[in-house]
């Protein structure tokens, strides 16, 4: 039952944006993110969704696959569209009831800040789903370098990052046996009001913070006995390495760049 | 009960680039009252299979009769029914977390809204059935016990809801020999005591020669063998292929049989380690005829 959640997980593959190394997948996001909030028109709009879709396409994994990731958001979604339509005035007056008016510029702001929420999940899960877990963070140690001379952290940051991210699919894991174990003794997890159901999530939630403390000690336990002190001195099996395919990306951002650039308004 | 399984196949993520078929056309027949020894190699299926006996998860086609319940793709299992089949998971000792044993036991019981007094005397019976004294264990934190006994409370939070059948997977992993012999004695004699139909996932063929009547192999989704486990442990060379062996007691009386001559073989039904024990003291006390 919660396996169907996409966030996090890494489905290994060979494409063009697998392959591709992980600080440029980062930085491009950056920007995407920067330009998704620059785009202020439907056709900065849709070169941004094109964009999107030509990503997809190109990270060969099924769309709707990919559009699932949007699953936990799409009530969010759906709040700030309600929201901007009942709330954002001006413009043309589409629709009116007494005092309650549904005008041009709500549902425009509607439409594009739910495109923009859209865009940013669904680039940002392509980003997990194409890359695993030790590269991305290998990628964010690497990008984040220049700040360590500062005494920023930065290996332990990247660290912690991996360490979640690697834990999300086995707590889920523990989550669902753990679940199925209490439904095996009856427990009821889908009735009831709202008190009851909070009560009746302390029988998953305390075998799974237990086991959660007794993992975290078995992992610093075996980290300690394989020598682990930290990133001084560390070194890699696997070294990135920038290729074709990141000037190519780097290519994409200037397009990108120039195109949002040129059409807003 | 008893229990049919008929065409029963399971798909896992559907739809994801992680499909994958854990049940192949599976059908069996298991009488009740039998004690069945499920064994199969890590990920060939048999946590699936236990999962459909109480509505965990539904077959993606096929069908399930436990009983008289009928378990199809679109029927689940009524929910006052789920009570007679007690699962025991992997692990179990990990679903704890009540403040006291006797809460954590009761916690079945109650789910299916017995009255508290009833709820109580069947704790009192689950933790001796298990062989715990209850007066003494009730008020303690099960976080505070050792691993068999954890082990042995959530088993007893399982049998307080007094199942008809009880499945069990690898009650006795990761425990020392005297635990794990005192887990299945445990178990084997409350199959014969409660009349319930018992199926014991394992990965030990030790174990499941000592106390099955009924043996299921477990191979790639799909059940590989079924049968007696004399018949099964027959087959020495297709368990071997499966990466599977047999019990150390067939092995032994393969290999002795080969130095016998023809007349005076062992019968491939010792394979239960007393009653060859028994056999064998048996034979070498007889003297020799001249």
């Amino acid at each position: 039952m919660l396996q169907n959640i996409a966030i996090g997980q890494y489905v290994p593959g060979r494409s063009f944006l697998h392959l591709a190394d992980p600080r440029s997948k980062l930085l491009f996001i950056v920007m995407f993110a920067t330009l998704v909030f620059l785009a202020n028109n439907s056709i900065t709009y849709s070169i941004l969704i094109a964009f999107t879709v030509f990503s997809i396409l190109l990270s060969r994994l099924s769309l709707s696959y990919i559009l699932k990731s949007l699953k936990p958001v799409w009530l969010l979604i759906l709040f700030t569209v309600v929201l901007h339509i009942f709330i954002t005035k001006g413009g043309t007056v589409y629709y009116q009831l007494g005092s309650f008016t549904v005008e041009e510029q709500g549902v425009r702001q509607a439409i594009f800040i739910s495109i923009r929420l859209g865009l940013l999940i669904l680039f940002s899960s392509l980003l997990t789903l194409t890359t695993s877990p030790m590269d991305l963070t290998e990628g964010l140690e690497r990008l984040l370098g220049p700040f360590g001379r500062i005494g920023v952290p930065v290996h332990e940051i990247a660290l912690m990052m991996s360490i979640a991210l690697r834990f999300i699919p086995t707590l889920m894991e523990e989550t669902d046996k753990i679940i199925k174990a209490q439904s095996a003794r009856g427990a009821d997890f889908t009735s009831g009001n709202l008190v009851r159901r909070a009560k009746n999530l302390i029988p998953i939630a305390i075998p799974l913070f237990v086991s959660a403390f007794r993992r975290a000690e078995e992992l610093a336990m075996a980290m300690e006995a394989r020598g682990y002190r930290g990133g001084v001195g560390r070194t890699r099996l696997n070294k990135l390495r920038f290729s074709w395919r990141d000037s190519l990306i780097a290519v994409a951002a200037v397009l990108l760049i120039l195109a949002i650039g040129w059409w807003r308004t | 009960m008893q229990i049919t399984f008929d065409q029963v196949s399971h798909l896992y993520g559907k739809g994801t680039p992680f499909e994958r078929l854990a049940l192949k056309n599976i059908s069996l027949k298991i009488p009740s009252g039998a004690f069945v020894g499920i064994i199969g190699q890590t990920g060939s299926g048999k946590s699936t299979l236990i999962q459909h006996l109480n509505g965990l998860l539904s077959p993606t086609s096929g069908e399930i009769t436990i009983g008289d319940v009928v378990i199809t793709p679109t029927k689940r299992i009524p929910p006052a029914k789920r009570k007679d089949i007690g699962l025991v998971f992997q692990y179990p000792e990990h679903q704890l977390f009540e403040e006291t044993v006797a809460k954590d036991v009761c916690f079945g019981p109650l789910n299916f809204e017995l009255p508290e007094s009833m709820a109580e005397s069947r704790a009192r019976e689950a933790l001796e059935l298990v062989g715990l004294d209850y007066e003494a264990i009730k008020d303690r934190s099960p976080f505070q016990l050792s691993g068999g006994q954890m082990r042995r409370v959530a088993i007893a939070g399982v049998l307080a809801m007094q199942p008809k059948v009880l499945v069990l997977d690898e009650p006795t992993a990761g425990l020392d020999p005297a635990g794990r012999k005192a887990i299945l004695e445990g178990i084997h004699r409350i199959h014969r005591e409660q009349n319930l139909t018992t199926l014991l996932v394992t990965h030990s063929m030790e174990e499941a020669a000592r106390y099955a009547d009924l043996m299921l192999v477990l191979a790639g989704g799909e059940v590989v063998m079924q049968g007696r486990p004399e018949e099964v442990f027959q087959q020495a060379d297709r368990l071997r292929d499966l990466s599977l062996d047999v019990p150390q007691t067939v092995s032994f009386i393969s290999r002795i049989n080969q130095l016998l001559p023809d007349t005076a073989r062992l019968p491939a039904t010792l394979y239960r380690e007393e009653e060859l024990i028994a056999h064998v003291l048996k034979r070498l006390s007889v003297p020799k005829e001249c």
